[in-house]
């Protein structure tokens, strides 16, 4: 096994320096340069920069007397950001390992299962069928599930986790395919907590515990 | 809760946001998207429903990450629109022949961090700007000014000094320290601003001497070879860094 120090990349070295305070000073840029010797050089031109650059800037209160506009120069690095995030999107959708596919059909990782592979899941998680099916409904707003949480569904369904992460961010909505009981269709909900979700689930107290602690 | 950040800094800590940016972005989970349309286009910081630039990173981020154009499309103008205005301060519109077009590339650039966010490439690199997006940003905007002008020659070089060559330089420096100080009161502000701008028009080695030894306050050179100083940190002798202060005090003789 090598011991070797491993140094982190220069972008992620000059970023921490930039940083570490508002304007640098000797002692920052000594600190720095002894600890990243061979970064030395990159180290003090951007000293030097940020010096120069905080001396000549105007004034914050200048600064704030204009408000922000959707001015021409917004339209278009928006134009590029749209474009090139549309690149990116059909690439991933189009790939082998595509991250997903479009918006309009985002994949179901809970769409595969059948009753068993439905009853093992909850096991897995520790949970009810309630629970798992809201899951797979899309019922539970995304951000307010812990990343503990996201990974463990992730592990037991053996799917990437942001495939998970955007099955769970996409509109809630009841998969044609998918069992219950009633004769009709269920309407789609608006999306609830975790918290709420677990709360209202039928859950036993020990799978709350279990689950908000993810 | 915010998702946790992953870059770690030079102990190998992980960075943290300040409490106040936390704070913000619980109080943004809580709120609908056109309240926090409206309140991401708010640039006075003293208004109560002001959004910092370190949380609204964050929420489009998070809209990326889910997929949720909506979101996206809501945030990232003003996200945008703000970043313009920072560079409208930080780059005079006389300081390149296309000063428009580079603020323009600048923001295009910086929106397409949000582009590779969670990619193998960037995994994490806006983590940074959730922590001190001031701070991260003024990085991004000069590695990018640098790189500009390393294609153009000096655009207003001062003129030839009047002051013969017999000039002290510890005359000429005198001044230098002080026009650096944020919070000048004896020193004209107009002055202040002109002699930084002599700085910085000053050929790199000359410009590297003068902040090393007279701003940053290094020695020259030193007997411990383990020492930093203005002439290690440049790569060469304390004799060079000394001659390189005497060609950048004449050229700045006219502040003494």
């Amino acid at each position: 096994m090598s011991l070797t120090k491993q140094t982190p990349p220069l972008r992620d070295v000059l970023y921490a320096f930039s940083l570490a305070k508002e304007t640098p000073d000797a002692e920052l840029l000594e600190e720095f340069a002894r600890k990243y010797p061979e970064h030395a050089s990159e180290l003090t031109d951007l000293a030097i920069d940020i010096i120069i650059d905080v001396g000549s800037s105007e004034d914050v209160a200048v600064t704030n007397a204009v408000e922000p506009c959707f001015s021409p120069g917004v339209s278009r690095a928006m134009s590029r950001f749209q474009n090139r995030l549309f690149e990116v999107k059909r690439t991933e959708a189009a790939g082998p390992n595509g991250r997903r596919a479009q918006p309009a059909s985002v994949e179901n990782p809970f769409a595969v299962l059948d009753r068993t592979g439905f009853r093992a899941l909850v096991k897995g998680l520790q949970a009810n069928s309630l629970f798992v099916a809201r899951l797979r409904d899309r019922e539970i707003d995304v951000n307010t599930m812990s990343d503990g949480f996201r990974q463990r569904v992730a592990n037991e369904l053996s799917t990437p986790l942001d495939v998970v992460v955007a099955h769970f961010a996409a509109v809630a909505q009841i998969p044609p395919e998918q069992f219950y009981k009633a004769d009709e269709k269920p309407a789609v909900k608006r999306k609830c907590s975790f918290e709420e979700a677990v709360r209202t689930s039928g859950l036993t107290e020990e799978q709350q515990q279990y689950l908000l602690g993810l | 809760m915010a998702r946790a950040l992953t870059k770690t800094d030079q102990n190998g800590a992980l960075y943290t946001r300040p409490a106040m940016v936390e704070a913000a972005i619980d109080v943004a989970f809580e709120q609908d998207l056109d309240t926090l349309g409206r309140r991401a286009w708010l640039s006075d910081s003293d208004d109560s429903e002001f959004l910092p630039l370190e949380c609204l990173v964050h929420l489009v981020r998070e809209a990326r990450r889910s997929y949720d154009d909506k979101a996206m499309n809501t945030l990232m103008p003003p996200l945008l629109a703000r970043c313009e205005m920072i560079l409208k301060s930080t780059i005079p519109h006389n300081a390149f022949p296309n000063t428009e077009q580079i603020r323009e590339d600048i923001l295009g650039d910086f929106s397409l961090l949000f582009v590779k966010d969670g990619s193998d490439e960037h995994p994490n690199e806006l983590d940074y700007y959730e922590c001190r997006f001031h701070r991260a940003f003024r990085f991004f905007r000069i590695g990018f000014l640098r790189r500009e002008r390393a294609l153009l020659q000096p655009l207003d070089p001062l003129p030839p000094s009047e002051v013969g060559s017999n000039s002290n330089d510890e005359e000429a420096f005198a001044r230098v320290p002080q026009a650096f100080r944020s919070q000048s009161t004896q020193f004209g502000k107009v002055l202040q601003k002109d002699l930084v701008r002599a700085i910085d028009n000053l050929p790199p080695d000359e410009r590297k001497a003068v902040v090393l030894r007279h701003v940053l306050g290094l020695k020259e050179e030193s007997d411990d070879p383990s020492a930093i100083t203005a002439a290690t940190l440049s790569g060469v002798t304390g004799r060079t860094v000394r001659n390189r202060l005497t060609s950048a005090a004449k050229k700045l003789s006219q502040f003494k």
